[in-house]
């Protein structure tokens, strides 16, 4: 004979048999008390079952060398935990698949009516799938679509559907007053199943409806307590009079099993029939005993969080946990309700149901749902080979610093280093109407930017607020190249489309910023690099040419946000190793070395160059950003230059201002603190903004930083960390630009 | 449904974006695979000069696609991370997320793989995808 292997004891079992019932075969119960229903309805067979725990061992057909652990009789299974040593990687889990298929009906349940209303619908022509549990097909969801979700033993299922019945039955009330967690109760229908197994129930009785074909003794009276020694059952006490017994059967009556109809709400296409619609008579009003068996919730603990205030039928069940637990509501949720509608003299509608409505395993929850992507450049592995530390940004992984982030600084004002910039969005565009479309776009003036020049640009919404900055290159007098921040390129891109047909206008976009890669050349020894790998006259400041460099071809933009020379090269993205590793080789002995986005964000802040997104806030206008000077209000149209017009004449107290500290930088997002020097002696100080960025600067010795001031009066000098800061007008660093230009 | 790792390449060609009637009146070299992005919007998988011009349509090589052939086995292996009905007419250009990554099936129907192979459908995915796509897909 085959046998499982409970709690490290062999236990035999019979073909056909479940968990449960070999369990109960040998004598033994499956959790450590409580009435067993064997339908998969309530809580108290649910073991951990070949190492996933809560599983209904009433569902779980037995097989050879299943292991089973019961669960502790107070508490939770102890969690499984598996060493994550590298949390940016994909987590390697148990693999479960999804499949995905369409009906025009899902029926659930293929009892009577669930049958029936398969029959009707295959007479109308229409594709019906039939799920039923016990056929391995667990329905455990119903989203939006409506999308039914099924656990299979071999996959998870999505099932998209016109039309879904809930055909689900109707599941047997257990009893609620002292003695409902010993050892011997069993509902009218489990008993049933015990019998036709071959399980001997002993000496049994039966408290209101008997099961037919069960051997045991019916009683009169209605149900008042169960007594038990030693856990098990020896005998109930009915209104009636007390009957010794090893077993009580419990007819106690129905509820309709309907979580899953409930979980869609009213506005899916779903549809409950048979006993899972029914309206079953609440049971009477529990005077004592446990309600929830999941939560060991009992009839006192109902009326203390009743007499706190929680008098409605979702409020009693989140004070009290009541309804949350593994059946979710399966077994207590009838008496739940019997039990407002005692203290408030009204019937409450059952509570909200939620996916999932039978405990599924994480990896089943997660099969086939993933976490954004984050894309690689094309130096990826390069980035890796050199030692980088990678973190995400923008969507993009990118090379956070390469171990000696200091050293990285110094050779972008001191030497030349390169940076990885392919994840700037970029544009090409080019029409007819491109040059209208652009001066409507942004606030600067477009049509004098001369071919093979270039501008720093905002972009502004209906607002004015800033949503995004990069550069306008003009290649012909109808073509222009526009770039944009990492993290804004793809709403950028929606943006510049919408307002195009919005428009109306006659103008084409090419999206190339996953086409080209672009590397930046950055540092006081940025030409001499170039020059040695073929870019004999590399642009002046804010020019652009199309050129080859170390026989790759690229588009070479002169711009600075460094604050030194620096040269952005654009190219084939396929081609964008072979260029890394030729710049770096003609570089070495010119100090080369990469650098990182912490080097970077260091390097512009000592310039007061902005990052979108990170110093300025949903609602920063360019004069917040002291950013005026790349608004032209004499433009006659431009996106946000009416709001600008009103809010510009209205006063305003937010401000970006640049601020010194003595030693090192706080860190982002440190409160600034300020004492109002109008007030009287003693006032007390008050938050006035948050650093938005920082950086203790190598070069200068001190920390600087961005930061919001949020009231006036703005003072000199304000309390950061604790210390006291500078207010002072950035950049901090070559305030002409002459490096930037040299 | 194990498979093995899917092998993606650079697929070389030429994006052009264009008026949507200047593209349907184009008359593509024979042999040669022309995918519709968009009205229009085209990506041809060749880097020959194909004689689409104007003063202002795009005309530019593309470098920054990765493709990888399907046979039919591999097909209904990553058809099972797709949220969305595949089309039935073939020759056809389905676009969406495959694994929640933004991709593309070119669904050829028959085999067009150059190694006379029995590929069914070309996956399409931007470069900076494919290692994230390609783990997806295992």
């Amino acid at each position: 004979m085959s046998k499982i292997v409970v709690d490290g004891q062999p236990i035999d079992f019979f073909d056909g048999d479940s968990v449960a019932l070999a369990v109960l075969r040998a004598g033994q119960h499956p959790h450590h008390g409580g009435t067993l229903c064997l339908a998969g309805d309530c809580p108290n067979c649910v073991c951990e079952v070949d190492g996933t725990a809560f599983v209904r061992t009433c569902q779980t057909p037995a097989r050879p060398g299943l292991v089973v652990r019961r669960h502790p009789e107070i508490g939770a299974p102890p969690l499984r935990t598996i060493a994550q040593p590298d949390v940016t990687r994909t987590p390697v889990a148990a693999h479960v698949s999804v499949r995905r298929t369409e009906a025009d009906l899902v029926v659930i349940g293929s009892g009577e009516s669930g049958l029936a209303a398969a029959a009707r619908a295959t007479d109308d022509g229409r594709s019906v799938l039939i799920l039923d549990a016990g056929d391995g097909n667990e329905v455990v969801a119903i989203y939006g679509g409506p999308t039914v979700i099924v656990r299979r033993p071999d996959a998870m299922v999505h099932v998209h559907a016109d039309d879904v019945v809930v055909a689900t039955g109707a599941a047997e009330l257990h009893p609620v007053c002292p003695g409902n967690e010993l050892i011997g109760l069993v509902t009218a229908r489990a008993a049933q199943q015990m019998v036709a197994a071959g399980i001997e129930l002993g000496v049994a009785v039966a408290v209101g409806t008997a099961p037919a074909g069960a051997d045991c003794t019916a009683v009169s009276g209605t149900l008042v307590r169960i007594e038990g020694s030693n856990g098990h059952v020896t005998g109930v006490v009915t209104s009636d009079g007390a009957f010794r017994c090893d077993t009580v059967v419990l007819g106690l009556g129905l509820a309709p099993r309907d979580m899953l109809s409930r979980m869609s709400g009213e506005q899916l296409p779903v549809t409950a029939v048979g006993p899972a619609a029914e309206k079953f008579a609440l049971p009477p009003c529990p005077i004592e005993g446990v309600v929830c068996p999941c939560s060991k919730v009992t009839i006192q603990d109902l009326q203390g969080v009743w007499d706190r205030g929680f008098n409605e039928l979702e409020l009693v069940k989140r004070a009290s946990l009541c309804g949350t637990g593994t059946c979710q509501g399966g077994v207590c949720g009838p008496y739940l309700r019997s039990f407002v509608a005692d203290r408030s003299g009204s019937d409450p509608e059952p509570f909200t149901a939620r996916p999932a409505s039978r405990q599924i395993t994480l990896a089943e929850a997660s099969a086939d749902v993933h976490t954004d992507v984050f894309r690689r450049s094309p130096l990826h592995d390069e980035h890796l080979g050199l030692g980088a530390q990678m973190d995400r940004f923008g969507s993009w992984w990118r090379p956070w610093n390469y171990g000696d982030v200091v050293a990285e600084y110094w050779a972008v004002r001191e030497a030349v280093s390169l940076g990885d910039v392919s994840t700037l969005g970029k544009l090409l565009v080019s029409g007819p109407d491109v040059v209208e479309l652009l001066e409507r776009l942004y606030p600067t003036t477009i049509d004098d930017i001369k071919v093979g020049r270039s501008r720093y640009v905002l972009l502004l919404n209906e607002r004015g607020h800033l949503i995004d900055d990069g550069m306008v290159l003009r290649e012909t007098a109808t073509r222009f190249v526009l770039t944009f921040t990492s993290g804004g390129a793809a709403n950028a891109e929606m943006w510049v489309r919408d307002w195009i047909e919005t428009w109306g206008l006659d103008v084409h976009v090419l999206d190339q910023t996953m086409s080209l890669a672009a590397i930046n050349v950055t540092g006081p020894l940025a030409s001499t690099l170039l020059q040695r790998v073929g870019l004999a006259e590399p642009p002046s400041f804010l020019q652009h040419l199309r050129a080859d460099v170390a026989g790759v071809p690229n588009h070479v933009m002169r711009l600075s946000f460094t604050g030194e020379a620096s040269f952005e090269l654009h190219h084939a993205a396929d081609r964008s190793v072979e260029l890394w590793r030729a710049l770096m080789a003609a570089g070495h002995d010119l100090g080369i070395a990469p650098h990182g986005l912490q080097a970077l964000f260091g390097l512009r802040l000592e310039k007061g160059h902005v990052i979108v997104g990170m110093d300025s806030e949903m609602d920063s206008t360019p004069r917040r950003l002291n950013m005026d000077w790349a608004v032209k209000m004499s433009k006659p149209d431009f996106l946000g230059r009416t709001a600008l017009a009103r809010t510009n004449s209205m006063p305003d107290e937010r401000r970006l201002f640049g601020f010194t500290i003595e030693g090192n930088a706080p860190m982002e997002g440190s409160p600034i603190t300020v004492t109002d020097p109008s007030d009287v002696a003693g006032s007390e100080p008050y938050i006035a903004g948050h650093v938005s960025s920082s950086w203790t600067s190598p070069l200068l010795g001190h920390g600087v930083m961005l930061g919001w001031l949020k009231r006036k009066p703005w003072p000199d000098h304000v309390t950061i960390d604790g210390r006291v800061a500078t207010v002072a007008e950035p950049p901090f660093y070559d305030p002409e630009g002459r490096r930037a230009r040299a | 449904m194990p498979v093995p790792d899917l092998h993606f390449e650079t697929l070389h060609g030429t994006r052009i974006v264009a008026s949507p009637t200047t593209l349907d009146a184009v008359t593509w070299p024979p042999g040669t695979s022309a995918m519709r992005f968009a009205p229009d919007d085209v990506f041809v998988l060749t880097t020959e000069n194909i004689g689409v011009s104007g003063e202002h349509v795009i005309v530019a090589a593309e470098a920054g696609i990765s493709g990888a052939w399907l046979s039919a086995e591999q097909l209904a292996h990553v058809a099972e991370h797709i949220d969305w009905p595949l089309p039935v007419d073939r020759p056809t250009l389905a676009q969406g997320f495959i694994a929640a990554v933004p991709a593309k099936l070119f669904l050829t129907g028959t085999s067009t793989a150059s190694d006379g192979g029995d590929n069914v459908a070309l996956l399409l995915t931007n470069t900076p995808y494919v290692d994230e796509l390609r783990e997806r897909l295992r």
